[in-house]
C-alpha cells in the first residue's frame, strides 16, 4: 500500500461512497478519471459550438451572423476550450483511468491533490465562457494573445489570464501526480524499459507541462502587470518588446505541440498492436524517438516567429531545427507501419481511428515540414494553411486519438460494450467530413486566404462554403459518439474479461469492469516489451 | 514498504514543485537573457551601420535637393489622459533648413501628470538624419491638472540623407513616468 493520502484507512475498509460527496471528494483515480473525460467532453461540445459560429460567419462573403469583434472572440476562446479544456484534460483523464491499471498501482501517487488538480477545472472554464458577457467580451487576441492585442483589451482578457493560470496550476499537479506514479508505483517485475508506451508518453508528457507550463504562466502573468501595473514588459513605448511576447509565449507553445500529441501516439501504440495481433515494432527505438521529440521541441519554438524580422541565422537554425522533428516522428509512423505489416489485422472501431490517425496525422506532419521552411513559411505565415496543419494533427492527430482510445478502453472503463456499427460510422462519418472541411482549407492558405477573419474575398468563397458544410456534418457527427457512449453504458451488452483478442498490457488481466479498488496489493508481474503481460502473480482487487 | 514509499513520493513532489517554480522564474529571465545573447553574438544587428557617408558633392546636392514629405503623428499610452496633436499633419521641407512645427499637449485630467514622448522614424534608417535642435521630447514634462502648452520642435534634415528616402513620418508616443506627478 503506498498511496499518501489515504493514510490512516486501508482501501478495503471503505466501499465505493455515493452521491454527489462521491464526485466532490473523489480520491479514486477511477471516478476522478471519468470526470476527466466527461468535463473535457462538455469543453469539446461547447468549443465545438463555437467552430461552428466561426463557420457559418464564413460560409460566405460579407457578414453574416457576427459582427468582428466577436468573431474574433470566438476564434480566440475557440482555441482556448479547445486546448486546456478539451485535449489536455482528456489525456490527463486517460492517465488518471488506466496509468494505475496499466503499472499495477493502488491509486495514484498524490490522491488528494488529483482530487484538486480535477476541481480547479471547471472554475478556470467557467472564467473562461462567462468572459464572453462581461463589457467588452471575451478575449479577442487569439488563443496565443499576442502583446499588444493583449494588454489593451478590456476585462475579459483579465478573465483569461486568471483562467489560465488556474488551468496551469491543475495541469501541473496533474503532472506530478503522473511522474511520482510512474516512478515510484510500478509493480515488481514493471521495469522502466518494458513499460506500456502510454506510460512512457504520460511520463514525458508530464515532464514537458512541468517544464513550459510556469512559462506560459510567466508570460501571461506579465501581460497582467502590463495592463494594470505599469510595466512595459511588452510595450514599446515604455521600452519594452512586444515580439519578446511571443518569444516567450512559443517557449512555451511549441513544446504545448507535442504535450497534446505524444499521448496520441502513446494510445496508437497500443491500439495498432492488439488488432495486428502483432507486438510493437521497435519498442526500445518508440521510446527514444518519443524522448528525443519533447527534447528537440525545446530548440524549434521561433519557426512560428520567421515573419518577425529574425536575423537569417536564427531562421536557418530554427528551420533546420524543425525539420530534424520530422525523423522521430518519422520514426513513429514507419514503427506502426511496421507493426501492421504482415498482421492478422483486423478493423474494429479503435482500430479504425488509429489507421486513421496514422494517414491524417502524416498528413498534417507533411503540411508541417512544408511550413518549417523559412522562405514558403513567409507566404504561408496565418494563412488557412496553417489552420489546416494544425487541424490534421490536433483534431485527426489528438482527437482522433482519443475516440480510438474511449473505444478501446470503454468495456475495461464499464464492463459494457459499445455499438460497433455505431462506433464505426461515427469513425467513416468523421472521417470524411473532417477531410471535407479541412483539407480544402490548405487551397485557400495556398490562395492567401488569411486567417481569423470574418469576411473575405469572393475568389474564396467556394472551398469556404465546401468547409462548412463538412464542419456542420462533422460536428453534428459527434453527436453519434454521445449517443453511443449514453445508450452502451445503460444498455450495452456485458464486455467480457478481454474483449480484444491481441491486448496484452496489465489492465486486461484484472476483472472487466475494472474493480472500483484495483492493485490494493501490487502484482508480480513478468513482463515484455510494451507493457506485454508473459505472466502475474497476486495482485488483489477490492 | 508504505512508510518508505511515502518518504519517496514526498521528496519527489518536492523535486518536481521546484522545477515548476524555477521554471517559472525562467520565463522572467528569459527577457535579459535575450538582450544579453543578442548583444554578446551580434545576431540581431539586422542594421549595420554603414561607412561614414562621403562628402557630398555640389552636383549631387542638385539630385537631392528635392523636398521631403514630412508627416507627423502622436499616440498617447493608454491611460494617460493627455491629448497630444501636431498643428499640421504634414508638409514639405528642403533639405539643410529649419524647420518648426508645433505640438500641442493638453492634460485632460484634473491631477497632476509627468509624460515623457519618445520620437519614432519611419523609415528607421532616416533617424539618423533628422537633427533635432528643439524638442520637447528632450526631457519629462509636467502638467498642471487642465493645462494645455505648445511645444516648437525645430530640426533639420541632414543634406547627407540617401535620395531614395522621399517621406518621413515622425511619431511620437507619449506614455507617464509613475511616481513622478509633483517633481
Amino acid at each position: 500500500m503506498a498511496i499518501s493520502t489515504t493514510a490512516g484507512h486501508a482501501p478495503h475498509e471503505h466501499g465505493k461512497p455515493t452521491g454527489l460527496w462521491r464526485w466532490l471528494a473523489a480520491t479514486n483515480h477511477k471516478d476522478i478519471g471519468s470526470m476527466y473525460l466527461w468535463f473535457s467532453f462538455t469543453m469539446f461540445l461547447s468549443g465545438g459550438v463555437m467552430a461552428l459560429c466561426i463557420r457559418a460567419e464564413l460560409f460566405q462573403p460579407g457578414l453574416q451572423f457576427f459582427q468582428p469583434e466577436l468573431f474574433n472572440q470566438l476564434t480566440t476562446l475557440h482555441g482556448l476550450v479547445m486546448v486546456f479544456g478539451a485535449i489536455m484534460p482528456a489525456f490527463t483523464g486517460l492517465a488518471n483511468w488506466l496509468l494505475p491499471l496499466m503499472i499495477g498501482a493502488p491509486d495514484m501517487a498524490f490522491a488528494r491533490m488529483n482530487n484538486w488538480s480535477f476541481w480547479l477545472l471547471p472554475p478556470a472554464a467557467l472564467l473562461l465562457l462567462i468572459s464572453f458577457f462581461v463589457p467588452g467580451g471575451a478575449a479577442a487576441a487569439g488563443w496565443t494573445l499576442y502583446a499588444p492585442l493583449a494588454t489593451q483589451m478590456g476585462m475579459g482578457m483579465d478573465l483569461t489570464i486568471f483562467a489560465i493560470h488556474i488551468l496551469g496550476v491543475s495541469s501541473i499537479m496533474g503532472s506530478i501526480n503522473i511522474i511520482v506514479t510512474i516512478l515510484n508505483l510500478r509493480a515488481p517485475g514493471m521495469t522502466m524499459m518494458k513499460m506500456p508506451m502510454f506510460a512512457w508518453a504520460s511520463l514525458i508528457t508530464a515532464y514537458l507541462i512541468i517544464a513550459v507550463m510556469p512559462v506560459l504562466a510567466g508570460v501571461v502573468t506579465m501581460v497582467l502587470t502590463d495592463r494594470h501595473f505599469g510595466t512595459h514588459f511588452f510595450n514599446a513605448a515604455g521600452g519594452g518588446d512586444p515580439v519578446m511576447y511571443q518569444h516567450i509565449f512559443w517557449f512555451f507553445g511549441h513544446p504545448e505541440v507535442y504535450i497534446m500529441a505524444l499521448p496520441a501516439f502513446g494510445i496508437v501504440s497500443h491500439i495498432i498492436p492488439t488488432f495486428s495481433r502483432k507486438p510493437l515494432f521497435g519498442y526500445t527505438s518508440m521510446v527514444y524517438a518519443t524522448s528525443s521529440i519533447a527534447v528537440l521541441s525545446f530548440m524549434v519554438w521561433a519557426h512560428h516567429m520567421f515573419t518577425t524580422g529574425m536575423p537569417a541565422t536564427a531562421q536557418l537554425f530554427f528551420m533546420y531545427a524543425t525539420m530534424l522533428i520530422a525523423v522521430p516522428t518519422g520514426v513513429k509512423v514507419f514503427n506502426w507501419i511496421g507493426t501492421m505489416w504482415q498482421g492478422a489485422m483486423s478493423f474494429e472501431t479503435p482500430m479504425l481511428f488509429a489507421v486513421g490517425f496514422v494517414c491524417l496525422f502524416t498528413v498534417g506532419g507533411l503540411s508541417g515540414v512544408t511550413l518549417s521552411v523559412a522562405a514558403v513559411d513567409i507566404q504561408l505565415q496565418d494563412t488557412y494553411y496553417v489552420v489546416a496543419h494544425f487541424h490534421y494533427v490536433l483534431v485527426a492527430g489528438a482527437l482522433f486519438s482519443l475516440f480510438a482510445a474511449i473505444y478501446y478502453w470503454f468495456p475495461k472503463m464499464t464492463g459494457k460494450m459499445y455499438s460497433e456499427p455505431l462506433g464505426k460510422f461515427h469513425f467513416w462519418w468523421s472521417m470524411i467530413w473532417f477531410n471535407v472541411t479541412f483539407f480544402p482549407m490548405h487551397f485557400l492558405g495556398l490562395a492567401g486566404m488569411p486567417r481569423r477573419i470574418p469576411d473575405y474575398a469572393l475568389q474564396f468563397t467556394d472551398f469556404n462554403r465546401i468547409a462548412s458544410i463538412g464542419a456542420f456534418c462533422f460536428g453534428l457527427g459527434q453527436l453519434i459518439f454521445l449517443y453511443n457512449m449514453l445508450r452502451s453504458i445503460r444498455h450495452g451488452q456485458a464486455a467480457p474479461h478481454k474483449p480484444w483478442e491481441g491486448a496484452e498490457t496489465l489492465e486486461w488481466q484484472i476483472p472487466t469492469p475494472a474493480p472500483y479498488h484495483s492493485f490494493v496489493e501490487a502484482p508480480h508481474v513478468e513482463a515484455g516489451d510494451n507493457g506485454v503481460i508473459h505472466s502475474m502473480t497476486g495482485g488483489a482487487h477490492h | 514498504m508504505a512508510e518508505s514509499s511515502r518518504a519517496d513520493n514526498r521528496v519527489l513532489l518536492l523535486k518536481l514543485g521546484v522545477i515548476a517554480c524555477v521554471m517559472f522564474a525562467f520565463a522572467w529571465a528569459l527577457i535579459p537573457l535575450y538582450r544579453v545573447i543578442c548583444e554578446v553574438t551580434g545576431i540581431n544587428q539586422l542594421v549595420k551601420a554603414d561607412a561614414p557617408a562621403p562628402a557630398v558633392a555640389a552636383s549631387d546636392l542638385a539630385v537631392t535637393a528635392a523636398p521631403v514629405r514630412l508627416r507627423f503623428d502622436a499616440t498617447v499610452q493608454a491611460g494617460l489622459p493627455w491629448q497630444v496633436r501636431p498643428l499640421v499633419g504634414q508638409m514639405a521641407a528642403p533639405r539643410g533648413e529649419f524647420v518648426r512645427v508645433d505640438y500641442e499637449i493638453t492634460n485632460a485630467s484634473n491631477r497632476e501628470v509627468t509624460g515623457q514622448a519618445v520620437p519614432r522614424y519611419l523609415p528607421a534608417a532616416a533617424g539618423n538624419y533628422v537633427k533635432k535642435l528643439e524638442c520637447f521630447c528632450f526631457r519629462q514634462q509636467v502638467f498642471k491638472p487642465g493645462e494645455t502648452r505648445r511645444f516648437p520642435v525645430v530640426f533639420v534634415i541632414d543634406r547627407a540623407m540617401p535620395a531614395d528616402i522621399g517621406e518621413i513620418t515622425l511619431a511620437y508616443s507619449v506614455f507617464d513616468v509613475p511616481g513622478q506627478g509633483a517633481s
